[in-house]
């Protein structure tokens, strides 16, 4: 095994390992993965730290303030962390650890990092009005057969097959 | 022991931040050993170099859904039991565009980008960094979404009842469907220019 | 291609064979027509005033006492104890918490008998356990409890101690006593405590 930081385990592997994680998530929990709950929690209790009073007026934030809020809202975030703890450990192991930012050669890394920023605004936006991510609604809903999950999945990757077409320069 | 374990009260909750960091840890090691934490390995799924997005999210979905269909029929999970999300039709579907169109500018998910903070990429932290100023963004905006998020509620609708369809015959398709595109992304694969990344 | 991407494509797709061979499940979770409509024919959902009414004397803590009349009907008169969800909201989500209680006793009552069997039926249809309807409403528990009728000298024993029992809970309620006189109820007292006993005794089977 190359240590080289280009080492990748194979894909299908990878998935399985991934879908045994969910599945055992949905054994164990009877919930799936997620990550974008984990930063609106962070969202929530931040705001609601600085404004008390403005996060319980708040139509949206109040919805997640209430004591029967469900409890599971701190789940995610303690599952995040695992997220960075588990990803850093493959990284070490794999010698990917590096502080950089990527970018294709074609834009220089301040575009790269403006597109990163209006792309986690535009993610973040979108994943409360579908109420979860790609692992929350999407992945997490498909193994359920969900609608909602795999109506999610079709809008995300449709509309990001159209628009990194638009954005080609970005990426290639 | 009949699953879901914390629900039907198998373990107790106490112990549920714990499970939540371990199966965060396999997540996250999941993700970035699949290549995940970088996002031009990602977006290759769009221009056709690199499909590991498809495999691996295809390859988890069936597997995770197979076994919940399998434990179910043998009686070791109650799948009623598990959490379906409600579908908001609208809400969903404009949900989901903008996602995408997040997805084509960013390069990351909300997932991918923290396995990316985890081995030191600056344009994941700062994609990071934009997920928590969109969602305050939407929180603020609320009332001007609220009947959009709201309308259409349809529950937690299940994708085969919408097409009239068993479950069963469902979830076969969705396998088949699977093994055919990883079979279609080799096929286009060899057609396309390899990127170097 | 690879063999060995052969192999898993076939072992997965043997497995969704399986899947398409797992019986139909059903999954909702909505009560079936056929056990609904044998529900229904089912008269045990209704509890009579007495009954209701003894519980509610003894504060029995897995009893629910539902209203679900309009909020301005509850307002001018309704049971003592009693809460209300017009049955035109008894699926928002506040009244869905408050009815997905499992261990209480979920008794609704409406004027007459109509809206309460209706409300019976929904929840019935959700699959809720423990729900009861409360039989003649409001209406009756007033004429039978408030404006208790004493029986006529000759009457068995019986009556006249559920004519007692009602004064008394009647007294408990709303403190004076509406139709009897006030020396004799004092004197029934401890003949109420015994009527009490039987009729726990009747409710505890019929529960």
């Amino acid at each position: 095994m190359k240590r080289d930081g280009t080492f990748y385990i194979n894909p299908y592997l990878g998935g399985i390992l991934l879908g045994l994680v969910l599945f055992g998530t949905y054994y164990i929990t009877g919930r799936g993965l997620g990550a974008s709950g984990a930063v609106k929690s962070s969202v929530v209790s931040a705001v609601h730290t600085v404004a008390p009073v403005h996060a319980e007026e708040n139509k949206y934030y109040s919805k997640f303030l209430s004591d029967d809020a469900s409890p599971m809202s701190n789940w995610l975030v303690f599952e995040v962390i695992g997220v960075i703890v588990g990803g850093f450990l493959s990284g070490t192991l794999y010698g990917r650890l590096k502080l950089r930012v990527e970018h294709s050669p074609k834009i220089t890394g301040k575009t790269r990092l403006i597109a990163a920023l209006a792309g986690g605004i535009l993610f973040g936006v979108g994943s409360q009005f579908a109420r979860g991510c790609t692992s929350g609604a999407a992945l997490s809903g498909m193994a359920v057969l969900s609608a909602s999950g795999i109506i999610t999945m079709m809008a995300i990757f449709g509309s990001a097959y159209l628009f990194s077409w638009i954005f080609k320069k970005l990426w290639i | 022991m009949v699953g879901p374990l914390i629900p039907m009260g198998v373990i107790p909750e106490t112990w549920n931040n714990v499970i939540a960091l371990l199966l965060g840890v396999g997540f996250g090691f999941a993700l970035e050993a699949s290549g995940f934490s970088s996002s031009r390995k990602i977006m290759g799924t769009f221009f056709g170099y690199d499909f590991v997005v498809l495999r691996v999210f295809f390859t988890a979905a069936i597997t995770a859904m197979t076994g919940i269909f399998y434990f179910d029929y043998m009686g070791w999970m109650d799948m009623s039991m598990l959490y379906i999300n409600p579908y908001y039709v609208m809400s969903a579907i404009i949900g989901g565009i903008i996602m995408g169109f997040g997805f084509a500018l960013g390069g990351f998910c909300p997932g991918t980008s923290f396995t990316g903070i985890a081995i030191g990429k600056i344009d994941a932290m700062v994609f990071s960094g934009g997920l928590f100023i969109g969602v305050f963004i939407f929180s603020e905006l609320y009332p001007l979404f609220q009947g959009l998020y709201n309308s259409g509620n349809m529950g937690g609708a299940k994708i085969y009842d919408l097409l009239g369809m068993r479950e069963t015959v469902f979830a076969f398709l969705l396998i088949v469907a699977a093994v055919g595109m990883f079979y279609g992304a080799a096929f286009v694969e060899k057609k396309v220019k390899k990127v170097e990344y | 291609m690879n063999k060995r991407y052969l192999l898993l494509a076939g072992i997965i797709i043997a497995l969704g064979v399986g899947i398409l061979f797992m019986p139909a499940k059903d999954t909702s979770k909505q009560t079936q027509p056929e056990l609904l409509l044998a529900a229904i024919d089912d008269p045990s959902r209704f509890l009579s005033t007495d009954d209701i009414t003894d519980r509610l004397v003894k504060k029995d803590p897995a009893l629910m006492v539902i209203d679900v009349r309009s909020e301005s009907q509850f307002k001018a008169f309704s049971i003592p104890g009693a809460i209300n969800i017009p049955a035109d909201s008894l699926l928002s989500a506040s009244a869905q918490e408050i009815l997905n209680q499992k261990e209480m006793d979920k008794v609704f009552y409406s004027n007459a008998d109509v809206t309460s069997d209706q409300a019976w039926i929904i929840c019935k249809r959700m699959g809720m356990q423990r729900i009861y309807v409360m039989q003649g409403g409001v209406n009756k528990w007033f004429n039978t409890i408030v404006k208790a009728e004493k029986p006529a000298e000759a009457a068995p024993i019986e009556a006249m101690e559920l004519y007692q029992f009602r004064i008394a809970a009647c007294q408990y309620f709303f403190g004076s006593p509406l139709m009897a006189s006030t020396p004799k109820v004092a004197a029934d007292k401890k003949k109420v405590s015994v009527v009490k006993k039987k009729s726990e005794a009747a409710s505890g089977g019929g529960c």
